[in-house]
């Protein structure tokens, strides 16, 4: 079912018209195409905050595209800005704290909190956004990034920074009706080089249904300087249950970028799996993934017929939902067992044999109701919420080989799944994001992709959510 | 007949000889009638006249265009013909956009190089008075069964239905937009202006100087023995007649922006449409000397580039430029003489102000220092494509032959060249002074 608020422009004028106490959300703005040399190209982006990354942030934005406008006391703050905007002819702008010139609108705020060392620097937050924020263009981007509170010596510092999840958090929703996303990005002392992709990905519209999420930037995970285009070329990817929704966007975003997908399905789904292999010149590999044999059979195949793989997408998953008291055994059992039990098994064969290269990308499903919890998923719930624990405990293992592991959670997702939930549900989950609205499949391989890139090497162990803001699950 | 002793494979240098071009006319004037074949028919046999050159010494032709005559592209090998040159001197036709002169000298220079051939001539010519206009695909495809093959009464009343609306087939306008962006040059020099912080005024100021300097050259006779008498339908034609030698500021200052309503670019700081030709004689240094002559330069590098169309259109030279020099082993500061393209004063001061840039030299060259500062003393002495004009194909070998003279004629040493070209192409070439 389509969403009424969003497609059918009579019924937003209609609403928008009358007055109706009814939020009409905002329809956001999508990626098209492949990674570009210049995300932001053109993009007006107010950076601000008095961390050290000035110099870091004037080069990342100015070669994506963007035209600085930098917010501080005097025009020095300029002056990292300067070089950079010669070599992309993107000259910066000065713009006075507190200050937000007549009729100036922008498309994105950074703010630089990487040096706040008491909660009284919070404020800073306030002084810099509060005259802008209500100046964002319709899909902007808002991005927080400060420091880690775990690294922090003193717990006023701790404080300080873990303070800037909160504030981003509570911002998403209020900006979320606009169709802009707020997020925040944690980076690690000397992770700073690979703070790039990060914010190539969170101010581009591929990230259009991902907010209120915190990112995590670390040195953990070995590598090296990545593409900005192409970025999968020469890759292998294995996506399983490939054939239709999430999996089947995914494997089309994954050959955009020039990786040779191999597209894993049930062998019931042969037509619909072969027909998205054939569309992206990809291949196909039919196997039940809970059969006793498949984690051997996946592991011999990719080596034999590819040489082994750089990226691997658990997509496959299952749904057996009843109450705990009325769930049969082997309910329990299939959701645990494909969700969950499958993937380690899978994984660990790839790792025993050496089949996932250096380099690797593991991305798993789990999601949003798993993590949150929901009536008649408790098999559901047991099962994603342990890709969640699988996740953080394989990556730090894998790390010095330049593998990195995470997981992503979907919200609510336009998809088969979705579209048979009773209306009233439905139409209730899909408002109960800061955006207003549901999300859709490409919204999850967009993100799935973004953490299969060499360029995310910095992000590992995560669970990131593609909920557009969710109200539950935290 | 004798047989040509052979230099396949043998490194020899390439020298330019002598150049000389037609004098460069706004379109839709005094050059109407001639096309871009007749233009470079005369611009070459201008060249036998003033050499003495034997005939049977030439190898081959190489001739640039932009706006090639669809119904024989190849002008190279039909000036041969118009000529009446040996049937051996063979042709070719390159099209890099602007760059295209310079891409036919340097495919000369290259062949020479190898040994491939001793003699060539090589040099451009477009006329923009000539530009064919098209029609659409749809009328194409329409007319095809009337066009090629013997068509039926019903096929002419099929073609009639196949015709409507009537605006689907008339002839689209032709101009000078990128194919995959759909941005007019214009609209490009527009968006970098104001990327690069270029003012009006030092657009203004810019194109003021071009047209002092051309007027002066031609005043002083500087161009005498480069430019040759053309007789056209309306009488002869001696000189360049874009050239404004009384321009102001003031007068550039009044005029309107053209592409945009708060724009910098206007018809006065832009390059004009312009039919004009020039072509090159270019030798091995040994054969040169050995026929007697003289050889004013040779080169000693060059390059070619690509940027993003959709970014910096006309940004290229601010890269090609520092390439060329790289594979020169010589720097900015070494250069005696900087001839830049002047598509539009934007472009020029755009790609100065790059090359000046110590962020432009690390971010984009991998440079520590800027490539540098060019001095305006020393910089499109002569004046440009603004004030002289710029017949796209030509504009490459204008420039080949004003300063291979300048290098031969005045002790200086070298020069270095930088060209702009559609497509986000970027051209330049370090030429130096022989003995």
């Amino acid at each position: 079912m389509s969403d009424l608020l969003l497609e059918n422009q009579n019924a937003r004028k209609l609403i928008k018209t009358l007055g109706l106490p009814i939020p009409v959300p905002e329809k956001l703005a999508r990626a098209k195409g492949p990674y570009e040399e210049r995300p932001l190209d053109d993009k007006k982006v107010l950076v601000c905050g008095t961390g050290g990354l000035q110099t870091v942030l004037a080069q990342i934005l100015t070669k994506a595209g963007a035209n600085p406008w930098v917010v501080g006391d005097t025009d020095a703050v300029l002056e990292p800005f300067i070089g950079p905007g010669e070599a992309w002819a993107r000259t910066p702008h000065w713009v006075q704290t507190g200050d937000a010139p007549e009729g100036e609108r922008i498309d994105a705020i950074v703010f630089d909190g990487t040096g706040l060392e008491s909660p009284d620097d919070l404020r800073q937050v306030y002084d810099f956004m509060h005259p802008w924020i209500r100046r964002l263009n319709r899909s902007g981007r808002v991005v927080v990034i400060g420091r880690p509170a775990a690294d922090a010596k003193k717990p006023a510092r701790a404080a300080a920074r873990a303070g800037l999840e909160g504030f981003t958090r509570s911002l998403a929703k209020e900006i979320g009706a606009n169709g802009t996303v707020a997020n925040s990005v944690f980076v690690e002392e000397g992770a700073e080089s690979r703070l790039g992709p990060v914010l190539r990905f969170l101010l581009s519209p591929r990230s259009a249904f991902i907010s209120c999420q915190p990112f995590h930037v670390s040195k953990l995970a070995k590598g090296d300087e990545a593409p900005d285009t192409h970025v999968l070329g020469g890759k292998v990817a294995l996506v399983t249950g490939a054939a239709r929704g999430i999996g089947e966007a995914t494997a089309e975003l994954l050959a955009a970028e020039g990786a040779h997908v191999v597209c894993l399905d049930r062998p019931a789904d042969d037509a619909p799996c072969s027909k998205v292999a054939q569309r992206i010149g990809g291949s196909v590999l039919l196997v039940d993934i809970t059969d006793e044999d498949a984690p051997a059979r996946i592991a011999n195949e990719l080596k034999e017929r590819f040489g082994g793989v750089d990226v691997v997408v658990h997509n496959a998953g299952v749904t057996r939902d009843k109450t705990l008291g009325r769930m049969k055994p082997d309910a329990w059992d299939m959701a645990v067992d494909v969700n969950l039990g499958a993937v380690i098994r899978i994984t660990d064969r790839l790792l025993e044999d050496e089949v996932l290269r250096p380099g690797g990308r593991i991305v798993c499903l789990s999601s949003v109701s798993g993590i949150a919890g929901n009536r008649g998923q408790t098999n559901y719930s047991a099962s994603k919420a342990g890709i969640v624990g699988f996740v953080e405990a394989l990556a730090p293992r894998v790390a010095k080989k330049g593998i990195t592991v995470n997981a992503i959670a979907p919200g609510f997702i336009e998809t088969r799944l979705t579209s048979a939930m009773p209306v009233a549900i439905r139409e209730v989950a899909r408002r109960m994001s800061a955006v207003g609205q549901g999300g859709k499949p490409e919204d999850v391989g967009q993100a799935i992709t973004f953490l299969a890139t060499p360029g995310a090497v910095g992000v590992t162990g995560a669970t990131v959510r593609v909920c557009g803001g969710a109200l539950i699950g935290a | 007949m004798a047989r040509k002793k052979s230099s396949w494979g043998k490194k020899q240098r390439a020298v330019v000889v002598t150049g000389v071009r037609t004098p460069f006319v706004k379109a839709f004037g005094k050059f109407l009638e001639l096309d871009s074949i007749d233009l470079a028919d005369i611009a070459v046999k201008s060249l036998l006249e003033r050499t003495d050159l034997p005939h049977e010494e030439i190898d081959s032709i190489v001739w640039g265009g932009v706006i090639l005559p669809s119904l024989a592209p190849n002008i190279a090998r039909e000036v041969a013909l118009d000529l009446r040159l040996p049937a051996s001197v063979e042709g070719m036709t390159c099209t890099r956009a602007c760059a295209s002169g310079l891409q036919a000298v340097t495919l000369a220079a290259a062949a020479i190089e190898r040994g491939e051939a001793d003699v060539v001539i090589a040099g451009g010519s477009d006329s923009t008075s000539n530009a064919p206009l098209n029609l659409p695909q749809k009328a194409v495809h329409a007319l095809a069964p009337l066009a090629f093959g013997k068509a039926t009464p019903g096929d002419y009343l099929g073609v009639l239905s196949q015709m409507m609306p009537i605006t689907d087939i008339l002839p689209k306008m032709p101009k000078i937009a990128e194919r995959t962006t759909g941005e007019v040059m214009g609209e490009s020099a527009e968006s970098m202006a104001r990327r690069n912080e270029i003012t009006r005024q030092a657009q203004d100021h810019f194109a003021e100087r071009s047209h002092h300097r051309a007027a002066a050259a031609i005043a002083s006779g500087r161009f005498d023995d480069e430019v040759t008498a053309v007789e056209a339908s309306g009488g002869w034609v001696y000189a360049d007649n874009i050239v404004r030698g009384d321009t102001t500021l003031e007068k550039l200052s009044k005029l309107r922006p053209v592409f945009a309503k708060d724009g910098t670019v206007t018809a006065g700081n832009a390059s004009p449409l312009t039919d004009g030709a020039a072509a090159v004689l270019l030798m091995s240094e040994e054969k040169a000397r050995a026929l007697g002559y003289k050889p004013l330069a040779a080169f000693r590098s060059w390059a070619y580039v690509g940027v993003d169309p959709a970014d910096q259109l006309l940004i290229g030279p601010a890269l090609a430029m520092p390439k060329a020099l790289d594979r020169a082993g010589m720097e900015l500061k070494d250069m005696s003489v900087v001839d830049m393209h002047e598509a539009f004063a934007a472009q020029v001061l755009s790609v100065t102000k790059a090359l000046a840039s110590k962020g432009f030299a690390e971010m984009r060259l991998g440079r520590s220092q800027p490539v540098g500062e060019i001095d305006e003393d020393n910089f499109n002495i002569y004046g440009g494509s603004l004030s002289i004009g710029h017949p796209f194909g030509a504009t490459g070998a204008r420039m080949v032959t004003t300063m291979a003279n300048e290098l031969a004629s005045t002790g200086k040493e070298t020069a270095l060249l930088g060209i702009c070209a559609a497509g986000g192409l970027g051209a330049a070439a370090v030429l130096e002074a022989v003995d």
